[in-house]
């Protein structure tokens, strides 16, 4: 259904999302809201809507495709969402799968997309160069258009002024790098509004369609934007400015609540407006390619399908550590914490990517079935399977490393962990007794993401008895750096080349900058590509969101309510030692941490 | 293993040469490397072994023509040979004899720790001021070829490198006459150093070559053997001596000496052992043949029978990688290994030097030992321990489970005459040393199966060759393809083509690497195979010994692991014989392939048919 829109002159998208041929999902919400309010009243940050039932739980419903065809369901239940899904010009599913936004006929259609919150930190530095990026490689449909749109005051120009600071060329291959940035640019335009306006909406919707004439519209709202007004921008954007006659989706960026209660009601939230499959929940690092590749791995090779398992994985690490701390910018941080910024989102998501079963295929809602069916076989995490820290000031060749609450945007009494790390467990047949351990921290000693396999040792190892080192230490060890420096590796025992027997551990090695000469891309040049193109296979559905949440709502509230006292840790170290204590009382070493790393 | 190191080099004795230098034996006896029968041909040219029964079947083992007189001494004790000849004390240890397949090894005593024992309280020697036990190590054949080339450097290179015991010797031995000095002066010219320390090289070599005698003799002379261990007497001085002596010479007269030196020039204090190499025999019977003659002198665990692919780094590492590393293990059987390859090739031709070869041709040359001994090693069920004997234990296992080659599993060839960019490369029967109609194979492709639980069905394609477009033996394991895999319906290439593949490159540039599929880094999805990788040359700077190193001092240090044993040697030999019979009897003629090239087309047509593509040949490699 129309997501293979621009793979043929995408150069590098090619086919692979082709076949994602399915019609409908079964889908996991048991509490999706319809709403018995009136509209104006949902201005209100955290409206939280009762629903007694879900009127799309089996048969939802692509809306590119298949809405049609369930459209009289839902018209006597939600009359108010039909409207805003632009039912009024239903195509029929038949006619949606054929690939309308294909080359051949793209002079039909088009695709805006608005960057709501434009003036913003993350539009400057990722949204625009990836929208450039995809431009530049030819992976967006021909006719296009960009809009910013925040409440600044601004011209076409300026915003492109502040755009094309931030742009860069592909290293790899600069020819009308120049050129393509001016075309690029000239086609980037700037609405102001408030965020909670209809009417500026409605000023946008104006614009837009002008730019549309008479095309296909499909419309994509990135909302870059602070969570409390998400709901607000939402209900303006789908009201007002949602597409007439293709699809609109709305992209939203984390913090997606900050515990199960708000989650649950930000979505409730964001369902009176929008359909399930119009909301795209960016998780970035599901669009990183390591994480991406990390399924091929699983499941394009032999080799590693019998080990995959209890039977011959001891553990599992999963490893995110930055080399600086909040910088000045510790007001958003101070109210979440490591754990909801890291853990409960990117960490979680990658550890359901690696311990799923197989999904029925590559599309989008059987591997999401599979991820929820791992976060719902764990158990919420418990406050003795964690520990947290918080960095502490540090002086180091004559230069002073700030503490936390040295930065002045954090509350001097913060307890907010700057570190967490964490054991969970998969309570199903295959995982049963793994222990998986998480590791997320601010200013330690180095800037590294990496997922760690560490394997059983080898039962009656032949090689123990004789040689001096315990093998039983010296396992092996699959190794995924997610970054910086993208590489796998396997952790081997090795005889020592030389007439002597002995062993140690060296690596089968692939580094990607050595194998693969071409710029790795971004994140969310991947991510804003598969929005458009409808693949929902890297974003996160409600009830994963819903999953994610209730393993770790409790724990959060045990550390608040207990006030729980951060273990402090230098700026620049290797976090609190609390980790080490942890991670032995599940009988584990971080790998990161071993001597030959 | 490492227990012999020797920490410093020794006080160098001034013991010097005595006089020996007339010898009796001077007729030089005419042996010709290209011809040899174990049968017993040259019988009836014996007559001094006539009158005895007992000799008569010794007369098999004694190949040459010479005659000799002192042979009447040994004759009579054809299995357990407990010397009582004319020189003092020539007492074996030893005797745990004919064993005819070896297994009773187990239960032997290492006879160097059994000996070695009641010695070692005893105060050293004055003369020496040190240890007590002394090593002579006589390389039989020092003016040849592989002696100049591997022994002495292998020799050299343990010295440097502190293996070597405290107390040493080196002695050559061949029929041309020699000082000392001459020895010296020829083996200098062949001793490297480690590339990675060559700090005191040059003192070393002096302090090695000081070590190396010679001794002229013939090769069927107990008289001069006699005179051999009277030199080798007065080195050792009353020490525990250690005997080692390399027969680096033609196969056709490995008995004579094995029978000179074992009768004439054993240790009677410490052990005695012997290192042949190859060709050891050309079918079952005669390889059974020299087996038997062997076992007439020497014990089972006194044979070491050289394979030097075995020492190989690669080799040695196939076993650490499968029982070290726990990914290995479930993967190693039918379940998901598709097809194993051992490829072996050059990219010379016999060069002028075809009179051996093309009495043996490749498949002796290589597949029957080289190879199949990798195969015995890759395929083995895991040993009880890694002592030799459990290690070979199981590799015998394997042979015995396999069912011996089909002459329809087997393709030859023989390279052609070739001119590429105005040179022209000649064929193998361009050669001057080989027949004008030689149909020997220098190429072969073979398909083995091992008819055990665990590899049953599995193809284990062999193929090796002469003259081909690069030099390189490796390992490759196929493994199945991904069942019901979830990328293939989407991504244009056959993933079931592109299954995963374990490489082990023991030559040259010695690697492994595991080929994976893997994204191509980018927007779409696009598969690719990537390797996980690991250069040796990148990740260890040390220089990787050769072979001969590390086999020269297992047999010094009674590490029987790396070498073949009696039963495994005959067992590897009822695999091949039967077809190496029915090809010689029916003259089948080999596929002819040009000079640099990749091998005859054949071999593509053998692995088709057990729906097997050789790895090395893909375009990726």
């Amino acid at each position: 259904m129309a997501t293979i829109s621009s793979s043929t002159r995408c150069c590098s998208s090619s086919l692979a999302y082709s076949n994602s041929s399915y019609i409908g999902f079964h889908h996991h919400q048991k509490n999706v809201p319809f709403s018995l309010v009136s509209p104006n009243r949902l201005g209100s940050k955290r409206v939280s809507l009762q629903s007694k039932s879900n009127p799309y739980s089996n048969v939802i419903i692509m809306q590119d495709g298949a809405v049609g065809t369930t459209a009289a369901t839902v018209e006597n239940k939600a009359p108010l969402k039909k409207l805003k899904d632009g039912l009024s010009s239903v195509t029929s599913p038949k006619e949606h799968k054929e690939p309308i936004e294909v080359g051949v006929n793209s002079d039909k259609s088009t695709v805006s997309i608005t960057v709501v919150g434009a003036s913003g930190d993350l539009a400057k530095k990722k949204i625009f160069p990836a929208l450039f990026a995809l431009y530049y490689e030819d992976c967006l449909p021909e006719h296009f258009t960009i809009f910013g749109y925040s409440r600044s005051k601004m011209t076409d120009a300026e915003l492109r002024n502040m755009v094309s600071k931030t742009l860069t060329c592909r290293i790899d291959k600069r020819e009308n790098c120049g050129e393509k940035m001016e075309q690029f640019l000239k086609r980037c335009f700037y609405q102001s509004g408030q965020y909670d306006s209809q009417e500026n909406f409605m000023e946008l919707d104006k614009t837009l369609k002008e730019h549309e004439a008479g095309r296909v519209s499909n419309r994509l709202f990135y909302l870059s934007i602070p969570p409390n007004i998400f709901v607000d921008a939402v209900r303006c954007a789908s009201l007002s400015a949602s597409a007439s006659n293709g699809w609109t989706r709305v992209i939203v960026e984390k913090p997606f609540g900050r515990d199960s209660e708000s989650s649950a009601a930000l979505t409730r939230a964001l369902k009176q407006y929008l359909e399930e499959d119009q909301i795209f929940r960016i998780d970035h690092y599901l669009g990183k390619e390591l994480v991406e590749n990390l399924s091929v791995l699983r499941f394009s090779n032999l080799i590693f399908e019998p080990l995959w398992s209890r039977q011959y994985i001891r553990n599992v690490q999963l490893i995110f550590s930055e080399d600086f701390g909040t910088e000045g910018r510790g007001g958003y941080f101070d109210h979440y914490g490591i754990i909801r910024d890291i853990m409960q989102n990117h960490l979680l998501q990658i550890l359901a990517l690696f311990a799923m079963e197989t999904p029925v295929s590559l599309d989008a809602e059987d591997i999401r079935n599979e991820k929820v069916k791992v976060l719902r076989s764990m158990k919420p995490l418990r406050i003795d399977d964690v520990v947290v820290g918080q960095y502490k000031s540090h002086t180091k060749g004559g230069v002073i490393y700030p503490g936390y609450t040295d930065d002045k945007t954090v509350p001097k009494d913060s307890l907010t962990p700057t570190f967490a790390a964490a054991a969970l467990f998969i309570d199903n047949a295959r995982w049963d007794g793994v222990p998986f351990l998480m590791k997320a921290g601010k200013a330690l000693h180095n800037r590294r993401t990496e997922i760690r396999v560490q394997f059983r040792h080898v039962p009656g190892n032949l090689y123990n008895r004789n040689f001096g080192t315990d093998l039983d230490q010296a396992t092996n060890e699959l190794v995924i750096r997610v970054q910086p420096d993208e590489a796998i590796y396997l952790k081997i025992n090795n005889k020592v080349p030389g007439l002597g027997m002995r062993l140690d551990r060296s690596n089968l090695n692939l580094l990607y900058k050595a194998r693969y000469s071409k710029e790795i891309p971004d994140a969310y040049e991947r991510l804003l590509l598969d929005a458009i193109e409808g693949e929902r296979r890297l974003f996160i559905r409600s009830d994963e969101l819903d999953a994610a949440w209730s393993l770790f709502t409790p724990v959060l509230k045990e550390l608040e309510e207990k006030r729980t006292f951060p273990e402090y840790y230098p700026y620049g170290s290797r976090g609190p030692v609390g980790a080490y204590y942890l991670a032995a009382r599940h009988n584990v070493k971080w790998g990161d941490l071993g001597v030959d790393e | 293993m490492a227990t012999l190191r020797g920490t410093t080099l020794l006080v160098f004795l001034g013991v010097l040469l005595v006089l020996l230098s007339t010898f009796r034996c001077e007729a030089a006896d005419k042996d010709d490397g290209d011809q040899f029968f174990f049968g017993g041909l040259s019988k009836a040219k014996d007559p001094a072994v006539e009158p005895n029964i007992e000799a008569n079947k010794l007369s098999h083992c004694s190949s040459s023509s010479t005659t000799f007189s002192s042979l009447h001494h040994e004759t009579s004790y054809f299995s357990k040979w407990v010397t009582e000849i004319h020189f003092r004390r020539q007492l074996r240890n030893h005797f745990e004899l004919k064993s005819a397949n070896g297994f009773p090894l187990n239960a032997v005593p290492m006879q160097d720790g059994s000996v070695a024992k009641p010695l070692e309280e005893e105060v050293p020697f004055p003369e020496f001021g040190e240890t007590k036990s002394m090593l002579s190590i006589t390389v039989v054949g020092a003016s040849g070829d592989l002696a100049k080339k591997k022994i002495f450097p292998a020799l050299f290179a343990l010295y440097y490198e502190d293996w070597l015991p405290e107390n040493f010797v080196v002695y050559g031995y061949a029929r041309t006459k020699m000082t000392d000095e001459e020895l010296r002066n020829m083996i200098s010219k062949t001793l490297t150093c480690r590339i990675d320390r060559r700090e005191n090289c040059q003192a070393k070599m002096e302090e090695f070559l000081k070590r190396c005698f010679y001794h002229s003799g013939q090769y069927n002379s107990p008289e001069d053997f006699l005179e051999l261990n009277c030199k080798l007497k007065e080195r050792e001085g009353g020490k525990l001596s250690n005997r080692l002596f390399y027969l680096s010479i033609p196969p056709n007269i490995f008995v004579d000496v094995v029978r000179c030196a074992s009768t004439k020039a054993s240790s009677t204090t410490g052990w005695t052992r012997v290192i042949v190499e190859k060709p050891f025999g050309r079918d079952s019977e005669s390889s059974r043949e020299l087996t038997k003659c062997l076992m007439q002198y020497l014990t089972e665990d006194q044979i070491f029978r050289i394979d030097h692919y075995l020492g190989k780094e690669l080799v040695e590492n196939l076993s650490v990688l499968r029982f070290s590393n726990l990914v290995f293990e479930p993967l190693w059987s039918r379940n998901y290994i598709r097809n194993v390859q051992f490829i072996f090739s050059e990219d010379f031709g016999t060069e002028g030097r075809g009179g051996y070869f093309d009495n043996y041709g490749i498949i002796r040359d290589i597949m029957q030992n080289h190879l199949l001994q990798i195969l015995a090693l890759f395929a083995m069920e895991t040993p009880v321990s890694l002592d030799a004997e459990d290690t070979r234990n199981e590799k015998v296992k394997v042979l015995k489970s396999m069912k011996p080659l089909q002459l329809e599993d087997v393709i030859v060839g023989q390279y052609k005459g070739h001119s590429k960019g105005g040179k022209s490369y000649p064929g193998y029967i361009d050669d001057p040393t080989v027949p004008k109609d030689s149909v020997t194979p220098t190429f072969a492709a073979a398909a083995l199966f091992i008819n055990n639980a665990r590899w049953d069905g599995v193809p284990f394609l062999m193929k090796a060759g002469k003259a081909l477009h690069t030099k390189r033996a490796e390992i490759r394991v196929q493994f199945r393809h991904v069942p019901g895999n979830l990328y293939k319906r989407n991504f244009g290439t056959d993933l079931d083509k592109a299954t995963n593949e374990l490489v082990l490159r023991l030559q040259p540039d010695e690697a492994i690497y595991l080929k994976v599929n893997n994204k191509v880094p980018g927007l779409g999805m696009r598969l690719d195979r990537s390797d996980l990788n690991l250069l040796y040359r990148t990740r260890y700077t040390r220089e990787i010994p050769d072979a001969y190193e590390r086999l020269l001092l297992d047999a010094i240090e009674g590490e029987r692991r790396l070498f073949i044993r009696s039963d495994e040697l005959d067992a590897a030999w009822t695999l091949f014989t039967p077809l190496l019979k029915e090809m010689e009897e029916k003259k089948i003629m080999p596929e002819l392939y040009p000079y640099g090239s990749r091998g005859p087309v054949g071999a593509h047509y053998l692995a088709a048919k057990h729906d097997v593509r050789w790895g090395d040949l893909t375009g990726e490699d």
